[in-house]
């Protein structure tokens, strides 16, 4: 017992004053008093003990997660740079297949710009040797005939000036093609946009193997109006999906070549198609080649998947397109059927 | 039912305390006997056994009554049971093959009744001087009995010596052995709980290196490292003989995830030098999750006691007896309050009581699993269905 309760204790037990009763109710009350104070004395020993000992392990907790903070920092640093290296090395692939693009399109550029460079020269030819004739007229006197002659000079100089344009625009076309990332959208004619490059697609792959031929079909719907996008990243998609659609069907072509069978009729054919439809347009670009097999048509839109030989291909073609697309707030569908031939189908919203 | 509870510092205590309990004509059947290692076990068993009373014991490491606890003593619950309510059923565990002995005792206890209950005692220490496998037992019972039949008991103590434990009936005793009351689960209803009170502290760890009931890694460092400087004990990181259980883990244990919202403590309880690991008296298998511990905050006392009146007055019923199992290692963290703990189930249920500080437990957290515990106040109320 507590020693002072123990005191009270005995001055109770020797006094004569108390009786039986209060005795007994005093020394009830001082073992509960004792229990109580044993009870009290035994929180506080184990409370300061268990308040040191938790103080301990919460200090080292702490200064455990300090130590994984700092690792978890150095770490995150260390991904922010991979995350950057990462982010250069895609823009430097994305500019690599820009340019392999620009490859596929020179052909049919220098094809493009050939025309009206011949109308140039024929023409300043014409007008060089009209106006040797015009100085002739003028020695001559004869007024009349050198009004004449400078009305075809202008009128020379008029086709030589549109035809310049014309190579000027192409030019233009492609230095645009091959620049870096613009975000600038532009209110384009999509049919035009698109002839354009089916033009310069099937004419670089002609001037690439002159015994490529293929029928080019081309169906545009003309209630199209205008619609906003990146025009050089769209035509990026449309002179991909279009190259790869001339290859698809020149391959099935070789291939039927070799056979014993013969090509049997078989003429390579790709066709665009425009078509507006409630909010948005849909271009269709089909060929009539092998398809792409079922166990491969989950795959074409992932980054360097290609199933052209080791150099002909990056493989980013059609990831990259499927990226613009989506960018512009569209879809890039296909539906191939092995043997008979593929339909891409870009969709793009017209209030983008 | 009608029941009584006795206690004694002797067997001559013990055969007075029996006397007097018979004068009012009380006509107990069975006796669940819980006392101390240095008390003569035969002679008890043979002072039942001259009244017709059938023993169910064993050994404790401090044992306690209503309005009496002790260490070294002898603590009884004697019940008026009808013959055909119940059976005392004892398995050795022959070749040490605890499955066989468990298997055999749930298949005759379903042999017994359809819908068995049971009240059980298992040894707390094994054969190799280690911590019993409870969880083993209770997963081996649960596996025979099925998931829907209600068990609750404790492992037997020998009052902190850890060397070798007892469970015993009126002619048999093992060191490793198992020891049951089945009662028909039609006629006897058994309500109870196991509440620890033990709360995570810190941060998640994971085992990252474990074999068997070796830790050796905890997060990719030394787990005894770790366990002992974040416990406040560096400086005893060198010292061979530091003796961990006693000093340090019967208050800080591991808590480990288990089943759906439980958990169970996992106690280092002792160091391997020559390993570098933390012997741990359950094995925590590589990858398990765990934490840290802080001890029951003394309100546990409240909650233990709040949660058995809840439970009381959820199932509207009552109670012909109590017996608690309370886990050894509550003593020194609880002190003079794991006493109000065991008189306050006591006093919430209002009748006789006996129980023991155990080495593990068994039973149910509230709405919970039968699960082995450890660190928990498990109780349970035996009543005779109308």
């Amino acid at each position: 017992m507590n020693k002072n309760l123990q005191h009270i204790l005995d001055i109770v037990n020797q006094s004569k004053q108390l009786s039986e009763g209060d005795i007994s109710a005093i020394l009830n009350y001082l073992k509960k008093a004792d229990k109580d104070l044993l009870i009290s004395d035994f929180k506080l020993e184990r409370t300061n003990k268990v308040k040191r000992t938790t103080a301990i392990l919460l200090e080292e907790t702490i200064g455990e997660l300090e130590q994984k903070r700092a690792a978890i920092e150095e770490t995150n640093f260390a991904l922010n740079k991979s995350l950057e290296e990462l982010k250069s090395a895609q823009a430097q692939l994305v500019q690599a297949e820009k340019m392999a693009s620009l490859g596929e399109l020179t052909a049919g550029i220098a094809h493009e710009i050939q025309n009206p460079l011949n109308f140039v020269n024929n023409f300043s030819e014409v007008s060089k040797e009209l106006l040797e004739e015009m100085l002739e007229e003028i020695k001559n006197g004869d007024m009349e005939e050198v009004k004449s002659i400078a009305n075809d000079v202008t009128q020379n100089l008029e086709k030589i000036l549109h035809h310049s344009k014309r190579a000027d625009g192409i030019v233009k076309g492609m230095l645009q093609h091959s620049r870096k990332n613009s975000d600038e959208k532009e209110a384009i004619d999509i049919n035009l946009l698109v002839d354009e490059y089916l033009r310069l697609a099937y004419h670089g792959l002609r001037a690439k193997d002159n015994t490529f031929n293929a029928s080019l079909d081309s169906s545009y719907d003309k209630s199209i109006e205008k619609i906003s996008i990146i025009p050089q990243d769209i035509g990026r998609v449309v002179l991909n999906i279009i190259t790869n659609a001339f290859y698809a069907c020149n391959e099935k072509k070789k291939k039927l070549e070799k056979e014993q069978s013969g090509l049997n009729g078989f003429q390579p054919k790709v066709s665009v198609t425009t078509k507006k439809e409630n909010n948005s347009i849909e271009i269709i670009i089909s060929d009539n080649g092998n398809g792409i097999k079922k166990t491969i048509i989950n795959k074409i839109f992932q980054p360097f998947f290609t199933t052209k030989p080791t150099g002909q291909g990056t493989g980013l073609g059609l990831s990259l397109s499927y990226d613009i697309i989506t960018t512009h707030g569209g879809t890039l569908k296909v539906d191939s059927e092995t043997g008979k031939g593929t339909n891409f189908i870009i969709k793009l919203p017209t209030n983008n | 039912m009608n029941s009584k509870s006795i206690n004694g510092k002797s067997t001559e205590d013990i055969k007075q305390a029996l006397q007097n309990s018979l004068v009012d004509g009380f006509d107990p059947t069975v006796a669940i006997v819980f006392m101390s290692v240095k008390q003569d076990r035969k002679a008890i068993c043979e002072l039942m056994d001259s009244k017709n009373i059938d023993v169910f014991g064993a050994t404790s490491c401090g044992e306690f009554t209503n309005n009496h606890q002790s260490e070294g003593e002898i603590a009884i619950l004697l019940l008026e049971l009808s013959k055909e309510h119940y059976a005392i059923l004892f398995e050795d565990f022959v070749d040490e093959n605890l499955d066989n002995a468990v298997s055999k005792l749930a298949n005759n206890a379903l042999k017994q009744f359809t819908n068995p209950s049971l009240i059980v005692c298992s040894p707390g220490v094994n054969q190799k001087g280690e911590h019993f496998e409870g969880e083993k037992l209770v997963k081996s019972l649960e596996k025979s009995l099925g998931p829907d039949k209600i068990c609750f008991g404790g492992m037997a103590g020998d009052d902190w010596m850890l060397k070798e434990t007892f469970v015993f009936t009126n002619y048999k005793e093992a060191k490793y052995g198992i020891v049951a009351l089945v009662l028909d689960g039609d006629k006897i209803a058994l309500n109870g709980m196991a509440i620890t009170g033990w709360k995570p502290l810190g941060i998640t760890r994971t085992v990252t290196k474990s074999k068997g009931q070796l830790l050796y890694e905890i997060d990719g460092k030394s787990a005894v490292e770790l366990y002992l400087r974040y416990l406040g004990k560096e400086d005893k990181i060198a010292e061979k003989d530091f003796k961990v259980f006693e000093e340090l883990s019967m208050e800080y244990p591991f808590i480990v995830e288990r089943d759906k919202d439980e958990t169970v403590l996992k106690t280092p309880m002792k160091i391997d030098s020559a390993e570098k690991a933390l012997v741990i008296d359950i094995p925590m298998p590589e990858g398990s999750k765990f934490w840290f511990t802080q001890p029951p905050e003394f309100d546990i006392v409240e909650e233990v006691i709040e949660k058995a009146s809840e439970l009381k007055m959820e199932l509207r019923t009552e109670a012909d007896a109590l017996l608690i199992f309370s886990c050894a290692g509550r003593q020194p963290i609880l002190g003079p309050m794991t006493t109000d703990e065991n008189e306050g189930l006591a006093e919430v249920w209002q009748s006789p009581m006996a129980g023991f500080f155990t080495y593990g437990e068994f039973g149910r957290v509230l709405n919970g699993r039968q699960n082995y515990h450890s660190g928990a106040c498990c109780w349970v109320t035996l009543k005779e269905k109308a």
